[in-house]
């Protein structure tokens, strides 16, 4: 296992902090429906279904607290999206945020795209902690003088203020997706980013909002020829001209934006041939992509479907190069999670900063991390009972048969309401997010 | 030949395997169907979860026809004919499956002596089924009802979305069957189950000695056939399924039919 061994590239995860209401009854609102570290770590995003977006800031380490390193608290919160009505189509459009990718920082602002199903919208975050003093035309109230009491001119002063974190829409790129984006991406550029749905992506400058380019449609002429959706897309995190999108069907499709204006032509092809042993009536959805990630190197990249990660090296494109079992125990459930619709479930995935790990989620507020260079893997808990600070984790296992012994938990007992889809690591140190349902659960390494 | 009790034993054998195998088809399409309908009732369905149901059901549907098929294609019930491998779904049929004309490559020595008229009629009643079925469901992609495809509920729709091209019938209604929305189809339906005709069973109940099993109990295994289609728009999505269980009941019967028909 990897916690409680010590030494070596063991981590020891540590409880940090959790953010979120304790109480038994979920609002709906609340439930987080996305999890973003931004470039540094320092900032951590989170969107829910309410189409809030809650920004926690880490506090600067201080001789005096060693202990805290670091704890995460509330920045900013803002309201990103409102609930909306298309009158045209007769739809109301969610106001729940789907994705935040925040932008390499460039000045003392912070900038994030946040996206609802229909509309992506650039926000900037930015700090006040002065304010002018002394007008010559208004009171400190604001309410404007008497222009016959004005006998002198002053120039007015920069005084200090309580800090006021300001979030600005400043640009809204809307109206151009029919289908429900899944996926929004920050090219390396910095200029341009992607946005996917269901059947389209589109490429848009971040100066303009009124077009952007439709670079993949995989629209039929007849939509009820229509067998395969888009599932995720990413840009590559060095090479500005390419992308990958993964669709339903398990594939994944690299595409290179110098080869033609139109990518349906894909570059690179990347599929695992089926195993014929363990085929069935699920073997389809199940290979269902729902989350694509790029490796920090852009050698690799990880792709999420409903019972494995799988780790594919762009230079292959038969099969991935690792592939990660995150619950096999429920092969043998399928019938029963698509009765009751968790197969259509969209689970993450997330690479450590050094691409040495990945992490992804399971049921019953189980998550899950792989060393890929130890081959080991560790199953650990996000649960209230604990959150004792800097208790360390006890890996959780499942027993899938025989006889279960202590501390394990068997696969009928698992709370399939209780998934953790979301989870997001610091880009540099071992400090990990984890939401689950309306918590946002921190833990840290110890050896941090 | 080998002796009557080994077959049947081995027979059982596989018939609990088969029967778990069909029990879960079943299953899946049950669920399906339910998901199926349940996204047509609503404004916006989410399209990824369409896609994956609506491949469900094809493969489901493909895997039903292949059962029929094999079970079909069997002029010796009692022989030890391999199971259809469950395991392997078949690929979705991209030609015209000709159910009524006996398979050349099944001609065994030792025939059972029902296979007879009685044989063909129950095979061909099951295939007209299908035949019917995609008719059915082409004849209906006419002018557009005013229920709009889960599929196309997003898009602006024009009245008439233009008719597909189809190399084949069957391969366009392998792709249409189940993702048409309920189209008022009431007279091809009463046409469709007019063709079976109950009196195609008769006369194997004459031959069941000994069995209690009467007429109105076979007939009730086929409760479609006394029902008349209703007039509501979804009937025919739900008629496609009845015709599938029809199939299975079919099948049901004819399992019945052979298993309990003596050996020569």
């Amino acid at each position: 296992m990897m916690a409680g061994v010590g030494g070596g590239n063991d981590f020891q995860w540590c409880f940090s902090q959790v953010k979120g209401a304790i109480d038994e009854d979920v609002a709906e609102a609340d439930i987080i429906s996305t999890v973003e570290f931004n470039y540094s770590g320092e900032l951590l995003a989170t969107g829910d279904k309410g189409g809030r977006v809650v920004i926690f800031q880490r506090e600067q380490e201080s001789k005096n607290r060693l202990l805290s390193r670091g704890e995460y608290n509330v920045y900013s919160t803002f309201q990103s999206h409102e609930p909306e009505f298309d009158y045209l189509k007769s739809l109301e459009i969610e106001e729940k945020i789907n994705k935040i990718r925040w932008l390499p920082q460039q000045n003392a602002a912070h900038f994030l795209l946040s996206a609802n199903d229909k509309t992506i919208k650039l926000w900037k975050i930015s700090e006040r902690d002065k304010r002018a003093e002394g007008y010559n035309l208004k009171d400190e109230d604001g309410r404007l003088r008497d222009q016959f009491r004005i006998t002198t001119l002053r120039v007015p002063v920069l005084m200090p203020m309580d800090l006021m974190v300001e979030a600005s829409p400043r640009r809204i790129f809307a109206n151009a997706h029919t289908y429900h984006i899944n996926s929004i991406s920050v090219n390396s550029d910095y200029e341009t980013y992607l946005s996917a749905d269901d059947l389209r992506i589109n490429l848009w400058h971040l100066e303009i909002t009124d077009r952007s380019f439709n670079i993949v449609d995989i629209k039929p002429a007849n939509m009820e020829e229509l067998t395969e959706v888009i599932t995720a897309a990413e840009c590559h995190p060095h090479q500005c001209n390419v992308f990958v999108y993964s669709s339903s069907k398990g594939t994944i499709r690299l595409c290179d934006m110098r080869a033609a204006a139109l990518c349906d032509r894909h570059s690179k092809f990347f599929e695992e041939p089926e195993d014929p042993s363990s085929r069935s009536f699920f073997s389809e959805i199940i290979s269902s992509i729902s989350d694509v990630k790029f490796s920090h190197s852009g050698r690799y990249m990880m792709t999420r479907d409903y019972l494995s990660v799988k780790v594919w090296d762009l230079n292959m494109e038969n099969r991935p190069v690792e592939t990660y079992q995150v619950h096999e125990y429920l092969r043998s459930k399928l019938c029963s999670l698509y009765e009751n619709d968790c197969i259509f479930d969209k689970f993450e995935c997330c690479w450590n900063g050094s691409d040495s790990a990945i992490m992804t989620g399971s049921y019953n507020n189980f998550f899950r991390m792989f060393d890929r260079n130890t081959r080991r893997d560790i199953t650990l808990e996000a649960s209230r009972e604990n959150s004792k600070p800097r208790a360390m984790l006890k890996p959780r296992k499942v027993c899938t048969g025989g006889k279960r012994k202590k501390d394990e938990i068997s696969v009928d007992s698992l709370d399939f309401n209780k998934k953790i889809l979301h989870t997001a690591w610091h880009p540099k140190e071992n400090v990990i997010a984890v939401a689950a349902t309306n918590n946002l659960y921190i833990f840290q390494d110890k050896i941090n | 030949m080998v002796a009557r009790g080994q077959k049947r034993k081995l027979h059982r054998e596989d018939e609990g395997r088969g029967s778990a195998r069909e029990s879960q088809l079943q299953s899946v399409l049950d669920i399906s169907m339910d998901k199926f309908l349940r996204d047509q009732a609503l404004v916006e369905p989410c399209l990824l979860r369409s896609v994956l149901i609506n491949n469900t059901l094809r493969q489901v549907q493909s895997e039903v026809r292949a059962q029929v098929e094999s079970l079909s294609a069997v002029k010796i019930p009692m022989k030890l004919k391999p199971e259809p491998d469950f395991t392997q779904l078949s690929p979705p049929a991209e030609h015209n499956a000709s159910l009524s004309s006996p398979n050349a490559e099944n001609t065994e020595d030792d025939f059972m002596v029902w296979t007879s008229e009685e044989d063909f009629s129950l095979s061909s009643a099951i295939s007209a089924i299908l035949k019917d079925l995609d008719a059915v469901i082409d004849a209906g992609q006419g002018p557009c009802a005013s229920q709009r495809a889960p599929l196309r509920s997003v898009e602006n729709l024009t009245p008439c979305p233009p008719r597909t091209e189809r190399t084949s019938a069957v391969a366009s209604s392998a792709k249409t069957e189940l993702m048409c929305p309920g189209r008022p189809q009431d007279a091809a339906l009463d046409k469709l189950l007019l063709d079976i005709d109950p009196s195609v069973f008769e006369p194997e109940l004459n031959l069941l000695q000994g069995f209690s099993v009467t007429a109105d109990d076979l007939v009730k295994y086929l409760p479609s056939l006394s029902k008349s289609p209703s007039a509501s728009s979804s009937s025919s999505l739900v008629s496609n399924g009845q015709a599938m269980w029809e199939i299975q009941e079919i099948e049901h019967v004819m399992d019945i039919l052979m298993r309990t028909y003596p050996q020569s």
